[in-house]
């Protein structure tokens, strides 16, 4: 009787658990439904929806710090180095004859750009976490001054004009360039730059200052992008000229060439346009030097050998004697060498036919490269000693400074700076994510089209059949964690799928990463943070009145006169916070004859005011072309009822998220 | 309309008119009364016309605006795009395959800080730097409105005064703010036209007068015609003549109202009101395209000529029926005078001007005229208020 009993309530225990898991499955399924406005979707789990808070994402978290080096600066008596530590927020000061690390200081704000005055008393600072310039005194390291400037400024540059002391910073992510008068230090002029201000230099008279942008952006889709190197007055922050690198992005290094007038700015040959399949036949990427001449001709000459590639350039310097310049090239672990004789004979000889192809012609840098030299993880930032004996290398992820005799071309040495976080396996993801070994020929790495894990503001062809057209707008690996699945049709998972096997043999044409690098890959991305848009003096404040507004329409549940809005229509609805997407496939109109389907990831928004273009295959050029030229039938949100001053509105908020 | 912000008094007194530069002086008109060489006028006086038109390189016969930049060129928007005079005299010309956003340039503006030029078009505003465009439309941007009829840079933000409303552009936020009738004081969408003033921005509004904004305090303030009219002057001098304003400019405490139905001066420091209607003044035409000022002088573009003013003497220059330039003067207490010169505005419907101390250019719907001064010949002087 009482074994009957236990086996009745068993039973019925089973039954109840049953129907309430059948009933659960149906209930929260049509929960899901009728809240996401999607009949369609099958059962997903809660947090599709319901995520948890951002504290609880990677990226989130404390991470272990590095001594990686950033911009590095010789003294003008060439004895000492001065080295910007960013991720430890400290410049540091070492010894150019014992390679030594003499002194540490702080300066907060992730200092990464250097300069040094005339007399080398004077060390600025371009501190890109906290928008400023600083000024340290070089015989005490004390910081004795600081400006705010634009947002995340990457580089700064001395010069003397006839109007007195400059500084010239280019301000990556507010697109501009601050002019400084040193004394008193205030800023004269805030320039608009092209997209992504990153590196700067100054001609030999001291007459124009050059500042490469890194990003390159296109007029109209499909239509080739080109990055602009802007040329200032640096007396009064006139701008002279906005030269056009065609093709051409990731323009992060310049530098000017003693006795020949020339600039030279390292860039990457881009190829967005073709199917990325066509890498084995070198149609993706390639690596150049734009040489900037004094009557503005640029000619765009190849780093790049015929089955080698020597990707991510990135600092470029000069010899004093102008005979010859180094290149960095981040993702080969090289430094490459030109004789800018034979370069310059090269040239001489050249018909304009031949100079416009030239970077087309992989057999072509034999002619004036004379030799590569090995460097460890990462090399970006290059300076020489005033007698142009001495080279210096950062190597970025082994946190070391490597010294080369220029003469034998032999490393002297290494400036060692920390143990280059060997066990972290962040740092170890970072390596693989600037290595370009994973790809065709070297030809380019993760880092190539996501510089600092964002965007590089370009619309790849990724059609898998290799012909036809098939854009999809590049997207920012910052702030990532949590957004899975990924890819604009939602079909990877895990990021460890979308970088896995199936990535490498389609797209990278090579052997897939090893499992244990690939883990470590993912692990780098998870802790990408969020790019910050607004400036650092607006961190931590409430919104203004204007982003007030635009947060209310992005919450709002009816229109202006009452009428409610269906709320699969709710902006918070697909892009719900606190990462604003529900990581659902949407339809918001803007399916095209190039797409197979009209479904699309919903992207997170977090950071969104730095990455366009926007839109699945990068057609909306800003966040207000979303709404005012490719929003159909209030598709994407129900915009009909918006004034321009609440789209207006809305765009002041999304830029603060 | 003038997007000069030059706080400096350059009043061109104490010009005398040369009349020996003027041969004619036995036209038609009658004879001066009082020897004009010996008379002093406090205002500019333009002796000679030297023409631009078609032939010369320009791509339209029709110049929509003038301005000279800070580092001496002169720039001309055109209805087929914008020009810029190079030094030998010739005209280098962009148009929309350079970049500009449409071919008719209706206003141009220079950032005093960046030399930058912002272009007021009918598609949209561009800003021309560094030899390339950057284009902000209603769809790409925070414009309110494609069709921009002025435009105007003061301490770091551009204000496009648009068929919808006055965006206001802040150069370091990159950020839009737009002002019309739905947040400030003025009724109608329709402005037309910017001016800096001393701390405040005057918005000429299209039928709505003349807005004030302090962008410190975000107040605004109205001046609107008291009789509210604009076929009769009921209340002169105690307001805007008309609520349809076409321009206005600022310089030296003097704000300048154009509109199609008259001109006005409101002296900010007096804060007294003038207003000029033709027939009953010697204000050459009602009809008044656009309005320049320079100290306390304004130079008014109107569909007979021109005209030039510090309030109390005239000179106007029209364009007689049978081509020829006359010029006619008008000294308080004295009888007008009455010359024909011997070159003539390009035509005598004038669109914009722009004038220093030694020059003026004058945009015109068929060419481009610079306007030579006589040579000054006695010390300047601050003209003095009616």
């Amino acid at each position: 009787m009482k074994s009957n009993r236990i086996i009745l309530v068993a039973t019925s225990l089973v039954l109840a658990g049953a129907g309430a898991t059948v009933g659960g499955y149906f209930g929260l399924s049509a929960h899901e439904r009728l809240r996401s406005g999607r009949p369609d979707l099958g059962f997903i789990s809660c947090n599709h929806c319901h995520q948890s808070s951002l504290a609880t994402l990677p990226w989130a978290k404390p991470r272990p710090h590095h001594d990686a080096p950033g911009g590095i600066v010789v003294s003008p008596d060439g004895k000492t180095l001065f080295i910007a530590l960013d991720d430890m927020d400290e410049v540091a000061e070492a010894d150019v004859t014992s390679l030594t690390v003499t002194r540490r200081v702080k300066v907060p704000g992730g200092p990464f750009g250097l300069a040094l005055d005339a007399s080398g008393q004077r060390l600025f600072v371009a501190c890109p976490h906290q928008d400023r310039v600083a000024v340290l005194d070089t015989r005490d390291l004390k910081e004795q001054a600081s400006i705010e400037v634009g947002v995340r400024p990457t580089a700064v540059a001395y010069c003397q004009t006839p109007s007195g002391e400059r500084l010239i910073v280019p301000n990556s992510c507010s697109d501009d360039i601050s002019v400084l008068s040193v004394s008193p230090l205030s800023e004269l002029v805030r320039q608009a730059a092209g997209r992504e201000p990153y590196a700067v230099a100054v001609s030999g008279d001291g007459r124009r200052v050059y500042v490469a942008n890194r990003m390159a952006v296109h007029d109209k889709l499909m239509s080739p992008p080109a990055s602009e190197v802007t040329v200032l007055d640096p007396a009064n922050g006139r701008v002279l000229d906005r030269e056009q690198l065609h093709s051409a992005h990731l323009a992060e290094g310049i530098t000017q060439v003693p006795t020949r007038g020339w600039m030279l700015n390292s860039l990457v040959r881009v190829r967005n346009l073709v199917p990325i399949t066509q890498v084995k036949d070198g149609w993706v990427m390639s690596t150049g030097l734009a040489i900037s001449q004094e009557d503005g001709e640029v000619t765009q000459i190849p780093l790049d050998e015929a089955n080698a590639y020597f990707s991510d350039p990135s600092g470029v310097v000069a010899s004093p004697d102008g005979k010859r310049a180094y290149v960095a090239s981040g993702g080969a672990d090289v430094v490459t060498i030109l004789d800018l004789d034979r370069l310059a004979a090269w040239l001489t000889q050249a018909d304009a036919g031949a100079r416009s192809d030239a970077i087309l012609d992989m057999a072509l840098s034999f002619r004036y490269v004379t030799a590569r030299i090995p460097t460890g993880c990462n090399p970006k930032h290059l300076t020489l000693s005033p007698d142009g004996r001495r080279l210096f290398v950062a190597e970025r992820l082994d946190d070391c400074v490597l010294v080369v005799d220029t003469t034998s071309l032999k490393p002297i040495g290494r400036i060692v700076l920390g143990d280059g976080g060997r066990n972290d396996p962040i740092r170890q993801g970072e390596r693989v994510f600037t290595r370009a070994k994973y790809t065709f020929q070297g030809q380019f790495a993760c880092r190539s089209c996501h510089p600092d894990g964002h965007v590089d503001g370009l619309s790849y062809d990724f059609d898998g059949s290799g012909v036809g057209d098939n854009l999809l707008d590049n997207r920012s690996l910052c702030g990532v964690a949590g957004t899975a699945p990924f890819k604009w049709n939602g079909k990877n998972p895990t990021l460890q799928f979308q970088c896995g096997p199936r990535f490498a043999r389609v797209l990278m044409r090579t052997d897939p990463i090893p499992p244990a690098q690939l883990d470590e890959l993912a692990t780098f991305i998870e802790h990408l943070p969020p790019t910050r848009t607004i400036p650092w003096s607006r961190v931590g404040q409430p919104l203004t009145p204007v982003e007030e507004r635009g947060r209310k329409l992005f919450y709002a549940t009816q229109q202006t006169d009452g009428t409610p809005i269906p709320q699969a229509l709710q902006c918070q609805t697909c892009h719900r916070p606190p990462l604003f997407t529900d990581r659902l496939l949407r339809s918001v109109g803007t399916q095209e004859v190039r797409d197979p389907k009209g479904l699309f990831d919903t992207p997170h928004l977090i950071g969104i005011g730095s990455s366009a273009p926007y839109l699945h295959d990068g057609r909306a050029k800003t966040l207000e072309e979303i709404w005012t030229t490719y929003q159909k039938d209030d598709k994407h949100g129900v915009s009909s009822y918006w004034s321009k001053e609440q789209l207006n509105d809305l765009v002041e908020y999304l830029k603060t998220l | 309309m003038s997007t000069q912000t030059t706080p400096s008094v350059r009043t061109i007194a104490g010009i005398v008119l040369v009349f020996s530069l003027l041969p004619g002086t036995g036209s038609s008109a009658r004879a001066a009364t009082t020897p004009a060489e010996t008379t002093a006028l406090p205002i500019p006086v333009v002796t000679r016309f030297e023409n631009f038109g078609e032939k010369d390189g320009l791509p339209s016969h029709k110049v929509h605006s003038v301005l000279k930049t800070k580092d001496g060129k002169l720039w001309l928007g055109t209805n087929n795009g914008l020009c810029v005079r190079e030094p030998e005299g010739k005209f280098h010309c962009y148009g929309t395959k350079d970049g500009l956003s449409h071919p008719t340039v209706l206003w141009m503006a220079e950032d005093p800080g960046t030399g930058d030029l912002w272009l007021a078009t009918m598609q949209g505003l561009s800003r021309f730097s560094g030899g390339q465009f950057t284009v902000f439309t209603q769809t790409n941007s925070g414009l309110p409105n494609n069709v921009v009829y002025g435009v105007a840079v003061i301490d770091g933000t551009v204000w496009a005064a648009t068929a919808g409303g006055t965006g206001a552009y802040h150069l370091k936020t990159k950020s839009w703010k737009i002002y019309d009738q739905n947040n400030t004081v003025m009724e109608e969408p329709w402005c037309y036209s910017i001016a800096a003033g001393d701390g405040v921005v005057y918005l000429g509004v299209w039928a709505g007068g003349i807005v004030e904004h302090d962008p410190k305090t975000g107040s605004f303030k109205a001046y609107r015609d008291p009789d509210g009219d604009f076929q009769f002057q009921l209340t002169p001098d105690s307001g805007p003549v008309v609520d349809v304003t076409s321009g206005v400019a600022y310089d030296d405490g003097i704000l300048w109202q154009s509109t199609y139905f008259g001109l006005s001066r409101y002296d900010t420091k007096e804060a007294t009101w003038r207003t000029w209607v033709q027939d009953k003044t010697p204000l050459v035409s009602n009809f008044i395209n656009t309005v320049f000022a320079r100290g306390r002088v304004a130079w008014l573009a109107t569909d007979r000529g021109a005209s030039v003013t510090d309030g109390t003497s005239w000179v106007n220059y029209i364009v007689d029926e049978n081509g020829r330039g006359v010029v006619r003067i008008y000294r308080p207490g004295q009888e007008p005078e009455t010359r024909t010169m011997t070159t003539a505005l390009a035509n005598g419907f004038v669109t914009a001007i722009w004038a220093d101390d030694h020059e003026a250019w004058f945009a015109t719907s068929n060419g481009l005229s610079h306007g030579v001064f006589a040579a000054p010949t006695n010390s300047p002087t601050v003209a003095s208020n009616p």
